[in-house]
């Protein structure tokens, strides 16, 4: 199956938008439903119905399953046998680290990356859960922080967390703590036990070789990764302009900082980095995009569809 | 250096707005929360530090131009002083040599002198040297045209004094020698102990500027001293003699116990001796028993082991006899006389001690003006002041310090002798009845009088239990006070004085006839104060201090021996006798009454006629102040005396000298503006340069 982004984007997927629905569910439906008649396709997506090849009848096999055209022509038992014929899990990796919480700006209706990333979460995992997937959900911190274990029936219950971390960003004062991937995507990486098709949504501020070997505990089980970086637009293009005292909100360091100075070498560290990012994760076979979060959701969805129909194929 | 506006100097406040700016600048950085520092970091920063040093040269160039600009406003000129002090030239040289009892101590007196010495050794012939004696006050040693061997010679003839330490007349004096000094150079030299009782900072003392004052401190160290700080007496006269408790207070402020032995004289001999173990700064009570002494004033001491300040180490005291105050009451003759008329007045009379009166009751018919010998006090109860030679002889006790009291009664004074007349405190009006409203009250008493100021303290005497039914109206005579009203405003007592005594008149009477005071409980001490005070009688004191201005006519128990029965001659000469030997003439009262005690020891007062050695004494010790040592520090008193460098003296006056010199003293203020222009170019021309490399 192939997809085309589309020109334009909807406003309805305006991020900004979006946060005036207070129903997660809800938000995820109008995403998902808008994004899917916009493409002009049936809702049922999936590779559970296209044949794969023919297999000899062995005693036990379900009957039923014979091909009897083929029978007739060749005198032989052979049965058909379908390409994924069985739903997949589906499980997000949503860091919600202090840093994920910047972006929520008290004067404009932008949302932190936290939010966008919950959103995101919360669109994809319905998308995938129409599509008969089993759908889990980890946040991470230093540590894993929540755990719903994949399962057809846990959308509701994904909702309900992800609504929960979404709020928690939003009113409660955080504690800084440098985190790491490395610990929590190492132990995430011994509970899944069949093989998942991982979505991680980060804001990668580690050494890109950190990264990768984090993401190596999960992609080195037989996982399929889709990695989503999230940036706020100041953190790329770091467009303040007053002399200020800038603290990390991970360590809480305070650093006096004349942005003008620093503009441009900002810039290119980012751009180097969002580069490395991209180039190592890509070399690990896993699927590397770069979000801004003032930008719609449907370019998210595109990714995630373009990444998983790359992975059905290469499988 | 002076301002002609100094209001201009509040701009320097201006001061503070580029040093607030800067520090806004400095702190008006927000803080903004940011994911991560981590790309930041790894900036090699162009540090805030070198922002700063920038911004704190701007600011100190800014600041200092404001600070010349202001200064520039405020028109600053020095000031000609108005007395040159030269550092050459012949010399003013005051030295204040302390001679008091305390600088007896060990070797002080002699290093005293031998420091005193130096100084004048160094006095050259163009110098002017004055030697300044000081204890309790100041005196001049030498004449003032004296030559350094003159001020040596008086300085060998000085001698200790018994007065106590006071700094304050000699650094009045010594100002005042050095204030009307010609000569360009002053010099005040402090020789002394450095005691810190004689020390009070009297803020009108100053030297005139430029007065170097040098400090030769004779003092300080360790000064153990054992003193007799205090000697009582308890004299019992109930007996067939008198007998005198003595009880001493011994003092040792040294830092180590001590060991004295305690010796008690009486009438120059030595009678009882005690041990007594003092301990280290601490004092000890010494009791001696009871011993009989002889009728009269008898001297007497109490010595303790002599040590390194002598004058300390003895008290001497008088043992003086109560004397009983004569009072004679002089009743109504004959029939007149209500029977126990004077029985109330006599009677709260005799009662006490201190002092006791000795009563007299006489009619007035039978008086002879020697009944009036001796006197202190005549009381007239309701009889006529006597006249012809008894009369004369009654006012010549008036006037010669004796009292009289007077109680008109129900007596007709039509009567009186027309020579009292002038010598009564008021005029005796009729008789007031207020048995019809339950009698009258004392209303207005004054208590600041010495009659009742013992009932001055809340529970002290209530006079306003004594109902008067009947008194005289009396009218006071110019010159007479009135020290208690009834309650209608006329006078209850009236009194007058009369050459050196006192009349007192009283418009009731003493008895329960017209009132019912003498059935008060505050009749007695009301009678005692009545006789105390009309009688002039003083509470006889056992010694006196060094330095101490005795006022003998405030003193009667000294003079009264000598003046008794001569009471118009009572200001004749009586010769008071220093321990010395040196005797001065005096009068009771009169112009010769007031002696200065200077020597310690017994004084003796004679009358002309007194043998030598039986005169009443008079015992002078040290001032106990002096046995506390404690050390003052020199410098204290030079920084007090000092005039401040550049402090305008009274009547000095800044604008001397021609209008061209107050216009070149005040023309500072050009190149502080031109200094404060030059600045501003300097601080414009930088923080554009420092604008430009900012942006690019």
């Amino acid at each position: 199956m192939t997809t085309a982004a589309p020109e334009s984007t909807t406003s309805l997927l305006d991020p900004t938008v979006l946060a005036r629905i207070g129903n997660l569910e809800l938000l995820a439906r109008t995403v998902v439903d808008g994004f899917i008649n916009g493409l002009h396709r049936a809702p049922h997506l999936g590779s559970s119905t296209d044949f794969a090849e023919h297999r000899a009848y062995m005693p036990g096999d379900d009957i039923r399953r014979i091909d009897w055209r083929l029978y007739a022509r060749s005198d032989r038992y052979y049965l058909k046998e379908y390409e994924a014929d069985t739903n997949m899990n589906f499980c997000v990796i949503l860091d919600a680290s202090p840093s994920m919480r910047y972006g929520a700006m008290p004067d404009d209706a932008r949302l932190s990356k936290l939010t966008y990333g919950c959103y995101l979460a919360a669109c994809l995992t319905y998308f995938s859960s129409l599509q008969r997937d089993r759908v889990g959900l980890v946040t991470i911190d230093n540590d894993i922080v929540d755990y719903v274990p994949p399962s057809a029936k846990h959308l509701q219950q994904i909702l309900h967390t992800l609504d929960r971390v979404e709020k928690k960003g939003r009113d409660s004062k955080v504690t800084p703590g440098k985190s790491t991937l490395l610990a929590p995507l190492r132990k995430l990486s011994e509970t899944l036990r069949r093989r998942s098709l991982v979505l991680l949504i980060s804001d990668f501020y580690e050494d890109v070789e950190d990264v990768v070997a984090a993401l190596s505990q999960v992609r080195g089980r037989g996982n399929d990764m889709i990695v989503f970086h999230l940036l706020d637009p100041r953190e790329i293009d770091f467009s303040f302009s007053d002399a200020s005292n800038f603290i990390d909100m991970e360590t809480g360091v305070k650093m006096p900082v004349i942005p003008e100075y620093l503009r441009a070498q900002y810039r290119d560290l980012v751009s180097a980095h969002t580069a490395a990012l991209a180039k190592r994760i890509g070399e690990s076979r896993a699927d590397y995009s770069l979000f801004d979060t003032s930008k719609p959701l449907d370019k998210a969805l595109f990714a995630y569809l373009a990444a998983r129909q790359r992975f059905s194929r290469v499988r | 250096m002076n301002f002609l506006a100094p209001a201009f100097l509040a701009g320097l406040a201006a001061i503070a707005v580029p040093v607030i700016i800067h520090l806004i600048n400095r702190e008006r950085k927000v803080v903004v929360e940011f994911p991560s520092l981590m790309f930041l970091e790894r900036i090699p920063y162009r540090s805030v530090r070198r922002q700063k040093i920038r911004h704190l040269l701007l600011l100190i160039l800014r600041c200092i131009a404001l600070a010349l600009l202001v200064a520039a406003f405020a028109r600053p000129f020095f000031a000609k002083r108005r007395t040159a002090v030269g550092t050459t030239g012949a010399r003013e040289v005051v030295i204040l040599l302390d001679r008091s009892a305390s600088m007896g101590y060990a070797d002080r007196w002699t290093k005293a002198r031998d420091a005193a010495r130096k100084v004048i050794g160094r006095l050259s012939s163009s110098d002017h040297g004055t030697l300044v004696l000081f204890a309790g006050d100041a005196s001049v040693a030498n004449e003032a045209t004296a030559t350094p061997e003159r001020i040596a010679a008086a300085l060998s003839v000085a001698k200790l004094s018994a007065e106590p330490t006071r700094y304050a007349p000699a650094l009045k004096l010594a100002s005042q020698i050095i204030s009307a000094s010609t000569l360009p150079r002053r010099e005040v030299v402090l020789i002394s102990d450095y005691q810190k009782v004689g020390w009070v900072n009297h803020n009108e003392i100053s030297f005139p500027p430029g007065t170097v004052v040098t400090t030769t401190d004779i003092g300080g160290g360790a000064t153990p001293n054992v003193a007799v700080a205090q000697v009582t007496t308890d004299r019992d006269s109930t007996g067939d003699r008198d007998h005198v408790t003595v009880a001493a207070r011994l003092i040792n402020t040294g830092a180590a116990p001590k060991l004295v032995t305690a010796t008690l004289a009486i009438g120059g001999r030595d009678v009882q001796t005690k041990s007594v173990n003092l301990p280290a700064s601490g004092a000890q009570q010494v009791a001696f028993t009871s011993i009989a002494v002889p009728s009269g004033a008898t001297k007497g001491a109490v010595r303790i082991t002599p040590d390194s300040l002598t004058p300390d180490d003895v008290l001497a005291f008088t043992i003086a006899p109560d004397d009983a105050v004569p009072v004679l009451v002089i009743e109504p003759s004959g029939s007149a006389a209500r029977a126990n008329q004077s029985l109330y007045l006599s009677r709260a009379l005799a009662i006490g001690d201190r002092p006791s009166f000795r009563v007299t009751e006489k009619p007035a018919d039978a008086l002879t003006p020697r009944d009036f010998d001796g006197r202190a006090l005549v009381v007239l109860d309701e009889t006529a002041p006597p006249g012809g030679a008894v009369g004369a002889r009654l006012r010549a006790l008036l006037e010669g310090g004796g009292g009289i009291v007077i109680v008109p009664g129900s007596g007709r004074v039509e009567t009186w002798p027309a020579e009292w007349r002038a010598l009564l405190p008021a005029t005796v009006g009729a008789v007031v009845d207020r048995t019809a409203d339950a009698g009258g009250t004392l209303s207005s008493l004054d208590y600041a009088h010495p009659i009742f100021e013992l009932f001055n303290a809340p529970r002290s005497g209530d006079f306003s239990t004594a109902r008067f039914y009947r008194y005289r109206a009396l009218t006071p005579q110019p010159g007479a006070t009135v020290p208690a009203r009834f309650d209608d405003g006329s006078p209850a007592m009236v009194e007058r004085s009369v050459g050196t005594g006192k009349v007192v008149m009283w418009a009731s009477t003493f008895d329960p006839y017209w009132t019912n005071l003498p059935l008060q409980p505050v009749f007695l001490p009301f009678v005692h104060q009545l006789g105390k005070h009309v009688g002039r009688y003083a509470d006889p004191r056992a010694s006196f201090i060094a330095g101490e201005v005795l006022d003998l006519s405030r003193h009667g128990e000294l003079t009264a021996p000598f003046t008794a029965g001569r009471a118009a001659d009572s200001s004749s000469e009586l010769t008071l006798e220093a321990p010395s030997g040196a005797r001065e003439r005096v009068t009771a009262t009169g112009a010769n009454h007031l002696v200065t005690l200077r020597e310690q020891g017994f004084y003796e007062l004679r009358g002309r006629t007194t043998p030598t050695g039986s005169g009443r004494p008079i015992a002078v010790n040290v001032d106990p102040a002096e046995s506390d040592l404690s050390h003052l520090d020199p410098p204290d008193v030079v920084v007090a005396v000092t005039a401040v460098d550049g402090q305008r003296q009274p009547g000095s006056d800044v604008n001397t000298g021609t209008p061209q010199d107050q216009e070149q003293r005040q023309k500072i203020w050009w190149y502080l503006l031109l200094g404060a222009v030059v600045l501003m170019a300097v601080e414009t021309v930088l923080s554009n340069r420092l604008s430009k490399a900012m942006s690019s």
